[in-house]
């Protein structure tokens, strides 16, 4: 719990947080001290309440497109970001993509092949499995399908991702259902939405029929439940229960071994220090004896999650660079023609303006004001409601690509809104506001006259 | 006072509604004429169309060919009503178009922005539809072992029996059509996913995950999958090993390499990494602890097999601890009831229990994240239209203050209301239009990109090379969702140019 309170701090007082505050002081101090000029940009855009009403609609729109795509490529950037602490360490098959490991690699790489004094060892450790099973093997429907990550539940606290997301009162019923999974290993963990799908509630007993280990088949009990968003579809069984599965197996059929018997370990995950820790461990187990049949690969696990993203890699380019900036030209689009209009319809008042002792640069920033105002409020409006209404209801914005079911929206959403909402503003009304800002007095009361 | 003005203006347009009764009637009796014709002729043909001949498969997601010409026609009748029942302005209003050009051609821009973002991304999921629907042949049945929810993790049992038709009875084998030699059209296959070591631009290590079909006989398998090799290529042979000979440096050795044949997506990708080009007959390339040597190139654009690499089961499938067969297709002699045939091998064969399916069944379900990126571009898209809609309606609405005597000078002269109303509602869809067709023309640059993917149906999923499709249900689709959009925009704007006074808008 203590951990949780602390990622949050550490989000918000990371350099990027504090900017944030420190910007929106800022901008709070602008205000206070301009809060003429500002009551002033806040009248003339009321004079037409329809115009303003539409440009900001308008923002709130396309911001929220441009907050629900980043969302996405943020969340695996931060995946596929090399870090220089802290970091995990993926293990897998070498050649083969399926990864099929025998059990004892797990036990073995706990210690990252340390076998010299002087070796590095793994500050931590998780060892995966994945069991595929279905309520009703008559009727293959996604509703009566279940998929578990199979491992020590004892280690999702410490090495599973996205936890800074769960609530203090899901951290509390998490630790809770982990102590019962302890207490017995044919207890799991099931996602609330999963568990919506297939009808069934905590304390229910549940037979399923595995879909990827033949004969397989295993009756568990709920004992909790996993949060909307990552884990809302997917279970957690302990890794000893599949286990014992495939070695009672054996006992069943003549002491023939279960054709997966050797084959259960899908990835194994450690933690290190730093790069040089990685260095030395991923050194240990390709030297070591341990790991060779089948032979395994060590990276870090930014570096095997971009691996398995690579076939998504032109779609994820064409968000980033064909979307995103085709949205912020529209963006801008519609504000420069709408701020353009309003300047062409207030060529009188602006000459007004000047006679009454207004400056060029004050008419210029009163022009960009109006357009920054109405950018950053339905940009900041968008993103904010994104922000509470997509992760209050839907645990994220629900986009399955590859293994992640859900994206939660980030707390950088919060300024990435008004920033979005006020640049493009600005970008589209720089050119009406100079043309404001060069409004000749003679010639606007010429034609008047 | 706001509410009042408002439920005024709301009367006031109600009221003119049902005064052009007659117009509305004329266009509804003219729309449902349309429709008529249309379904009459078009729609029987749609839906007798088997899925793998027909229609681009996008029809199935969103079947243009049925809403679109309903929904353009619409738009072309509306046009003509408005051009022949009234003394509509157009002139004046093309004038003001161009007069106002900058705002004209900004308005313009916005629409050929989204337009063209829409046509990329619908071209991108046609790209998609269209390789899981080519990738099917009628009257192939593709077996996979009961329970499996996709080829990696089906087991039909070791990969030691090779006779292809060993799951079938006698009763089941006279079903099954042959070739000119009389064998019949089986394939046994093993599908398996290898991890390739390959580097990028910058050096670093990195890992491709590289689709690999196991198979003893290479020209049944492209026969049953209605493939075949590109000139100057050969199908591995039975041993499925050669003697390399001479290195690409010049070196001699005596190693072995694995013969194996590639879909020429894959050629290209691959190629890229080695040779700056795609890979040929006699190229080399490492996958495993072994080297590999193409024999052949497939003529696979536009199918799933595009990004497999075809190699002989028996020595490529150890090296990736697959021993088994994960899938049998044949191909029936009665394409038509490939169905029924189907299910009775479902129900029949036991030993191992197998799931029988058509083959459009099979490449039909794989289109569950075609059907999701579907969903979300058109999340996407109306989002963005809704955007657009607002800034067309600014743009209109702006129009109408600026030219508030002009609308009094026009209905003193006799034109009116419903005339001032069609006039700026044709104004908008006339920058719609201009919009769309940018944008279309645009989005149309997008055809024949090659973008990677994964192809699902929700367990696993294959990588797959594709190419984006921009075709004439598309266009047309793009034109309609801009008109679409500018009617939108632009029929507020001119209920209120048409509930302007006369008098009142000249003072």
């Amino acid at each position: 719990m203590d951990s949780h309170i602390q990622g949050l701090l550490e989000r918000w007082l990371d350099p990027k947080g504090l900017s944030v505050v420190a910007g929106v002081l800022v901008i709070l101090c602008v205000l206070v001290a301009k809060r003429k000029a500002l009551s002033f940009i806040i009248k003339s855009l009321s004079r037409n309440k329809v115009r303003t009403i539409l440009t900001g609609i308008s923002t709130f729109m396309l911001v929220m497109i441009i907050t629900f795509i980043w969302t996405v490529l943020h969340m695996l950037d931060l995946m596929t970001a090399e870090k220089t602490k802290d970091l995990k360490v993926l293990v897998t098959e070498k050649w083969s993509a399926r990864g099929q490991m025998p059990y004892s690699y797990a036990r073995d790489m706990e210690d990252g092949g340390a076998r010299r004094p002087g070796d590095v060892k793994p500050q931590d450790s998780m060892a995966w499995a994945f069991y595929i099973g279905t309520l009703d093997a008559s009727k293959l429907t996604r509703e009566n399908f279940a998929f578990f990550f199979c491992m020590d539940p004892t280690k999702f606290p410490t090495m599973m991702d996205s936890l800074e997301d769960f609530t203090l009162a899901e951290m509390a019923e998490l630790h809770n259902s982990i102590k019962l999974m302890k207490a017995d290993k044919s207890r799991i963990m099931l996602g609330v939405e999963r568990m919506k799908a297939l009808n069934k509630t905590v304390g229910e007993r549940i037979k399923l029929t595995s879909l990827n280990y033949k004969d397989i088949d295993l009756e568990l009990e709920i004992c909790g439940t996993l949060p909307k968003g990552r884990y809302g579809q997917a279970g957690v069984m302990n890794l000893d229960y599949l286990q014992d599965a495939l070695d009672a197996y054996s006992r069943t059929h003549k002491g023939e071994k279960h054709p997966m018997a050797d084959k259960v370990l899908s990835l194994m995950f450690l933690r290190t220090e730093d790069m040089g820790s990685f260095q030395l461990l991923a050194g240990q187990i390709a030297s070591s004896g341990l790991f060779n049949n089948p032979p395994v690969k060590v990276e870090t696990a930014s570096s095997g999650v971009a691996s398995f993203l690579d076939a998504y890699r032109d779609l994820l380019w064409g968000l980033r660079w064909l979307l995103v900036p085709a949205i912020l030209a529209t963006m801008s689009l519609v504000i420069a023609n709408a701020i353009s209009i309003s300047v062409r319809e207030r060529r009188t008042e602006m000459a007004v303006l000047k006679v009454l002792g207004f400056t060029p640069g004050q008419i210029l920033g009163l022009v960009l004001g109006e357009a920054l105002l109405v950018g950053m409020a339905g940009g900041t409006l968008s993103s904010w409601l994104a922000y509470i209404v997509i992760n209050g209801i839907y645990g994220g914005l629900p986009f399955q690509l590859a293994w992640i079911p859900v994206f939660r929206i980030p707390v950088n959403a919060l300024w990435w809104g008004p920033l979005v909402g006020g640049a493009t503003a600005l970008a589209g009304s720089i050119l009406p506001a100079l043309t404001a800002r060069n409004v000749k007095v003679s010639e606007v009361f010429a034609k008047v006259g | 006072m706001f509410l009042r003005k408002f439920a005024s203006w709301l009367l006031s347009s109600l009221i003119f509604l049902l005064l052009s009764v007659p117009v509305l009637l004329g266009i509804l009796i003219g729309f449902v004429v349309l429709l008529i014709i249309v379904g009459v002729t078009l729609l029987p043909a749609v839906l007798r169309t088997p899925i793998n001949l027909g229609p681009p498969p996008s029809a199935h997601a969103f079947q243009p060919l049925i809403i679109l010409p309903i929904g353009l026609g619409f738009f072309a009748l509306l046009f003509l009503s408005l051009l022949l029942l009234g003394r509509v302005p157009v002139g004046y209003n093309l004038r003001n178009l161009l007069v106002r050009w900058r705002t004209t051609l900004m308005t313009a821009l916005a629409f050929t922005l989204i337009v063209a973002l829409m046509t990329v991304m619908l071209a991108f999921v046609n790209g998609l539809y269209r390789l899981t629907g080519n990738s099917a042949q009628p009257g192939n049945i593709v077996i996979l072992a009961d329970g499996a929810l996709d080829e990696s993790m089906s087991s039909l049992g070791n990969a030691s029996s090779t006779s292809p038709i060993y799951l079938l009875n006698q009763e089941q084998r006279q079903y099954v059509a042959s070739d000119e030699h009389g064998e019949p059209l089986v394939s046994l296959e093993s599908y398996i996913v290898a991890a390739q070591q390959v580097q990028d631009p910058q050096g670093r290590s990195k890992r491709r995950f590289l689709q690999i079909r196991g198979l003893t006989e290479p020209a049944m398998t492209a026969q049953v999958h209605g493939l075949s090799l590109y000139p100057g290529g050969h199908w591995f042979s039975q041993a499925g090993v050669q003697p390399i000979g001479r290195l690409p440096n010049g070196q001699e050795t005596s190693e072995q390499a694995i013969q194996a044949v590639l879909g020429e997506g894959i050629a290209r990708v691959m190629g890229a990494d080695l040779y700056q080009r795609p890979l040929q007959p006699g190229d080399l390339f490492e996958v495993g602890t072994h080297k590999w040597v193409v024999t052949g190139i497939m003529e696979s654009a536009g199918s799933t097999f595009d990004s497999e690499v075809w190699a002989k089961m028996q020595i490529a499938g150890p090296l990736f601890g697959r021993e088994n067969w994960t899938t049998c297709v044949l191909r029936t002699s009665m394409p038509e009831h490939s169905k029924e045939f189907a299910d009775a091998l479902t129900k029949e064969v036991k030993n191992p229990a197998i799931k029988a399916q058509t083959e459009v069944e099979y490449y039909d379900k794989l289109n569950t994240t075609n059907q999701q990126f579907l969903v979300a571009i058109i999340v996407v898209t109306a989002i963005l239209a809704v955007g657009s809609i607002f800034g067309i309606m600014n743009t209109m609405f702006a129009a109408i203050s600026q030219r508030t005597k002009d609308i009094g000078v026009m209905r003193i002269i006799g034109f009116s209301r419903w005339q001032m109303l069609f006039s700026f509602f044709l104004e908008s869809l006339f920058i719609a239009a201009i919009g769309g067709i940018l944008g279309c023309a645009l989005g149309y640059v997008a055809n024949g990109w090659s973008a990677s993917s994964i192809v699902s149906g929700g367990a696993g999923g294959k990588s797959v090379v594709l190419k984006l499709i921009v075709d004439g249900p598309l266009v047309a689709s793009g034109m309609l969702f801009t008109l679409t959009m500018g009617a939108l925009g632009g029929l507020l704007p001119a209920l209120s140019a048409m509930r302007l006074k006369p008098l009142e808008s000249l003072r």
